[in-house]
């Protein structure tokens, strides 16, 4: 389970019933950390594939496992809900349907520079409308960052769920814990604060920050203009002060109309700011291009080990086709 | 959209188990399917009993080398092929890109900026596939599927090898009519050029969301591709003289590939940042929705039900994955019942049908075709009837219209067009005078088709020095392997009628091997003719009798050694309508008889008269049979003369001898002798020798069809047939 598993290397990762495909995070860049491992996994049989995660070797998997538990019950459009979990005793790891994605960071290194303003409005209020929803469902993410968020061809995927309080038990300062990005981690939280729905704004600022920046706390001059203010107050380091998701979502759509939404109801502002053209064309190349690459690959599992695998293909090498 | 598999479904090809169907068609099956080590792939199989055909094996060997040569960056990569199993197979990548077709239908026509890049792209996977020298032979919408790092080029179940006519001599070549190139279309070679006719048809679907040459049948198409310009209007403007160039019939004046490319697009960016949003999106479902598929299969379908109940529901369409020839052919099945509007009323069932005391007079046709149709052609005068492949043919503008001749239910078209003075029949099938698109424009062709397929057929004989666009070009007759023509060359082009300045030669071919036997001038037409070189032509005892126009309304009959085709004898035939003589000719191995002011028998080896029927004025044109002559004389009706000694044996009991029609020739079956009196066609008793049957006619020109039992009367607005008997 130690040997690598990036692509490339022969060698064969099994966890739970799945095999390794790939990692994800390659070309994740080391100052956007990811708070798991994740994995494009495959079912023994080939007909699943799953986005598979595992716990940092520093975490208490554990503690790990009750976040992806309760993971199981998000709602919305725009999470990644875990579908399936070690059990208990069991080397920790939790899966959910593969969907061809790229972590942000990835995005932005692919786009070569930050994202344009329309996409990340989009990503914007996706992101804020799936938060107030889980809020309304009274749980708080307590992970987002840029390497969370999860872009795909019809809008963003949010992982990560929890790592903050998968991290150290409230009250044990979270600032050195590796997997943690400093940059969007709330103050409050950074202090061992028990993360609350407000830490959840200033890490979606702190996001949206990185995604029209390439900084999670840029200078206020880097900003585009539209959205200065706005991320600025996210950015508050008293919550108090953080903007209400509802007010965030109006700002973003132009809408004054207050937050109708009740209940679990969901939030539908997003879908028309992610109808097509919202992701530039490189990208949903590089996204069809990893599901073309993982389509072909093929993997061994232990009993195929006596064949030579062949063509596993990289998914580092997105090709730039011109006409 | 992938389906369940069904029942009967293989669990397995080689070491792929199959998943899902994407598409079948009547070749075989292409299914979604998985290796061992979970590579997810697409796989085209061959029913294992069209497989048994060692032709079609080839194909399919064929096609899987040209998907390798196509390679992996424009076609669908090989991953895995088999052409030697029970079914053949071939796994190639799953490619996640709509087809061009449905991105057009889904989104729209392209913007320029794509169609550039796509036509860049396109012609950079052609060019990989000319340089290993194969042709892909059917490149359409269908066979592009449009991924986000550029077409992928598939479907090479045609492509060959240039100068390869193994497929051909199968019996195999096929393409899809709307994007083939004028070559391909009269089954002559289709090279690279041709395929840049296609691109440019492709890119003219994907501007417009039309097909260059329209939709329609395969027939109407074929037509149109080989004749009329392609239809530009919608494409943006800076690309119109471009596509019109590629869309050329001369294969030499389109432009090559390379050269497309350049003009298209220059290169710059990635392929995705030229598509439409609406279209990336589509395929970025694409990528995302293949994960949802579920290993599926349908259970069998119940005893009691019908076997094919279980598959219908599923609304199985042939997928553009099912890139296999049956695509083509389907198009040409489903255009079979699109005839069905076909304009025809069916007055009468067959007489013979009838019990009970049978009508005689004014009885309507057996069938009747046309009421809004024009059976006039160019001025050439009226169409002519042929017969074969069991139906009844009538050459119009267009393509040949069939017809069953026992009720005159319209056929689907035969796929061959022509007029009718450039067609025989020859061994069952019809042949024509076709351009040579291999001679520049500077030959002629003869070309054929067989029934059910979607293409003609070259023969071997091509005449050099002959433009096939000159319309008075006329085949005379076929007799055995030989084949008599005469063309022209010179001004003209394609405008109707003769120049001063054309140059006509008499020539025979030879069918089997291609080689003209001899060549004779022709002399020059004045412009204002108005009939072809030949009313008549018939080979008889080594001669080559013609009823010839030499000078505007002079006709002379010509015989000419058959062999070598030296004139032996001329003479001219005083007829006062020169179109009558077009019935045809009346010879024996000893005389031509002729009819006009006198009837007369002239000795076929010099021409000299051996009879002359005395006092007996304006006869019709004679007809022959069993050592008798027919003729319609004027103020008497039918008349039967002994061709041996030129006596006239019986003359009709008719009250209405004056309204008799020497125009034409009688038609003459075992029972009547037939021939149009007033507004009727007669048929007059060889036994009784009076009037036994008589049905209502508006036909100027009547023709046997002694295969199927019938006599075609054709008048300008339409063809009916009346039993002969």
């Amino acid at each position: 389970m130690r040997a690598g598993a990036g692509p490339g290397t022969r060698a064969i990762r099994s966890i739970g019933p799945y095999t390794v495909v790939t990692r994800l995070d390659t070309r994740v860049p080391a100052h956007t950390p990811v708070s798991e491992h994740r994995f494009i996994a495959r079912s023994a049989d080939g007909d699943r594939t799953v986005l598979l995660s595992t716990p940092l070797a520093t975490l208490d998997p554990q503690r790990f496992m009750a976040e992806a538990d309760a993971s199981r019950y998000l709602l919305g459009s725009w999470v990644l809900p875990a579908t399936e979990l070690a059990a208990p005793g069991d080397q920790p790891w939790h899966a959910r349907p593969y969907v061809p994605s790229l972590p942000l960071p990835v995005a932005l290194a692919l786009h070569g520079g930050p994202l344009p303003g329309h996409t990340v409005r989009a990503i914007a209020v996706a992101l804020a409308e799936n938060l107030a929803l889980m809020h309304g469902q009274g749980l708080t993410h307590a992970g987002l960052c840029p390497s969370a968020v999860l872009v795909a061809a019809d809008g963003p995927r949010l992982t990560c769920f929890g790592a903050a309080r998968a991290a150290t038990p409230d009250g044990v300062p979270r600032r050195e814990v590796p997997g943690l990005d400093p940059g969007s981690l709330p103050p409050e939280q950074a202090e061992g604060g028990r993360p609350r729905p407000l830490g959840d704004v200033h890490a979606l600022g702190a996001t949206l920050a990185y995604a029209a920046t390439g900084y999670t706390m840029p200078e206020r001059e880097e900003l585009p203009p539209e959205l200065r203010s706005l991320i600025a107050r996210c950015l508050s380091r008293d919550p108090a002060r953080r903007p209400q998701l509802s007010e965030l979502v109006q700002e973003l759509t132009g809408e004054s109309e207050p937050g109708t939404s009740s209940g679990f109801a969901a939030p539908a502002r997003a879908g028309t700011l992610l109808g097509p053209g919202w992701l530039p064309a490189r990208l949903i190349a590089a996204i069809v291009h990893q599901a073309a690459s993982v389509l072909a690959a093929e993997v061994w599992t232990q009993q195929h080990q006596g064949r030579t695998a062949g063509g596993t293909p990289s998914l580092d090498d997105v090709p730039r086709r011109s006409p | 959209m992938p389906t369940p598999l069904t029942h009967d479904d293989p669990v397995a090809l080689g070491p792929y188990r199959l998943i899902a169907r994407l598409g079948g068609g009547g070749m075989g099956t292409v299914y979604v399917a998985r290796s061992s080590g979970g590579r997810t792939v697409a796989v085209k199989t061959m029913h294992a009993a069209i497989a048994t055909d060692p032709a079609a094996r080839v194909r399919f060997r064929l096609e899987v080398d040209a998907a390798r040569v196509m390679g992996g960056q424009f076609g669908a990569r090989v991953m895995d092929a088999d052409p030697l199993a029970e079914t053949p197979w071939l796994a190639t990548e799953y490619v996640l890109g709509p087809g061009l077709d449905e991105a057009v239908e889904a989104g729209g026509p392209l913007p320029e900026r794509s169609l550039r890049a796509l036509g860049a792209a396109l012609c950079s996977a052609l060019g990989q596939l000319h340089r290993s020298d194969v042709v892909h032979r059917d490149l359409k919408p269908s066979n592009i599927l449009v991924t986000a790092y550029g077409p992928k080029v598939i479907d090479f179940g045609i492509a060959r090898a240039i100068g390869d006519d193994r497929l051909t001599r199968a019996g195999s070549a096929v393409g899809t009519p709307a994007f083939m190139s004028p070559e391909q279309a009269t089954g002559q070679e289709h090279d690279p050029a041709g395929d840049v006719f296609a691109l440019a048809g492709v890119l003219v679907y994907a501007a417009t969301g039309r097909a260059p040459f329209g939709h329609g049948r395969a027939a109407d198409l074929l037509y149109r591709v080989r004749y009329t310009e392609a239809d530009l209007s919608g494409v943006p403007a800076a690309l119109v003289p471009l596509l019109a160039r590629c869309l050329a019939k001369e294969p030499r004046e389109r432009p090559t590939t390379a050269e497309l490319a350049s003009h298209l697009h220059a290169g710059d960016g990635e392929f995705a940042d030229h598509l439409p949003d609406r279209l990336l999106a589509d395929i970025g479902r694409l990528a995302a929705d293949v994960w949802r598929l579920v290993p599926q299969r349908l259970p069998a379908p119940s005893a009691e039900g019908d076997p094919s109940a279980a598959a219908a529901p599923l609304g199985r369409r042939p997928s553009r994955r099912a890139f296999l020839a049956a695509g083509g052919a389907l198009a040409v099945t489903a255009s079979a019942g699109a005839t069905a509007w076909w304009c025809q009323r069916r007055v009468a069932p067959a007489p013979a049908a009838k019990k009970a005391p049978r009508q005689t007079r004014n009885l309507d046709p057996l069938w009747r075709y046309g009421e809004y149709t024009d059976l006039t052609m160019y001025g050439w005068g009226l169409t002519v009837p042929y017969h074969a492949y069991g139906s009844v043919l009538l050459p119009l503008s267009g393509p040949v219209k069939r017809f069953d001749p026992s009720t005159g239910r319209p056929q689907r078209d035969a796929v061959i067009s022509g007029t009718w003075w450039q067609m025989a029949v020859r061994n069952d099938r019809l042949c024509s005078l076709e351009r040579d698109y291999s001679g520049h424009g500077q030959s002629t062709a003869v070309v054929t088709w067989k029934d059910g397929q979607r293409y003609l057929e070259p023969t071997s004989l091509r005449f050099a020095d002959a433009d096939s666009r000159l319309q008075p070009n006329q085949i005379l007759s076929v007799a055995g392997d030989i084949m008599y023509v005469a063309l022209g060359s010179g001004k003209g082009g394609s405008r109707t009628g003769f120049e001063p300045s054309q140059v006509w030669t008499l020539r025979a071919g030879d069918l089997r091997t291609g080689r003209t036997l001899w060549k004779k001038s022709l002399p020059k037409r004045p412009a204002a003719s108005t009939r072809l070189h030949f009313l008549a032509a018939k080979v008889v005892g080594g001669r080559l009798v013609t009823l010839q126009e030499v000078a505007d309304r002079k006709v002379h009959a010509v015989v000419r050694d058959a062999a070598g085709g030296a004139v032996l004898w001329d003479t001219p035939c005083d007829v006062g309508d020169p179109d009558s003589l077009r019935s045809g000719i009346a010879a024996d191995g000893r005389y031509l008889y002729l009819g006009g002011a006198r009837l007369r028998a002239l000795r076929l080896s010099d021409g000299a008269q051996a009879w002359a029927l005395e006092g007996a004025e304006d006869c019709s044109p004679p007809t022959l049979r069993e050592g008798v002559l027919y003729t319609v004389r004027k103020g008497a009706g039918l008349t039967a003369v002994d061709a041996r000694r030129g006596r006239i044996l019986w003359t009709e009991a008719t009250a209405e001898a004056d309204q008799a029609y020497t125009g034409w020739r009688p038609a003459v079956g075992t029972g009547h002798a037939y021939y149009r009196n007033g507004m009727q066609l007669r048929a007059v008793s060889l036994s009784g020798h009076d009037t036994a049957l008589t049905y209502k006619t508006a036909a100027e020109q009547f023709h046997v069809d002694a295969q199927a039992g019938l006599i075609l009367g054709v008048a300008p607005d339409g063809l009916s047939a009346y039993p002969l008997e």
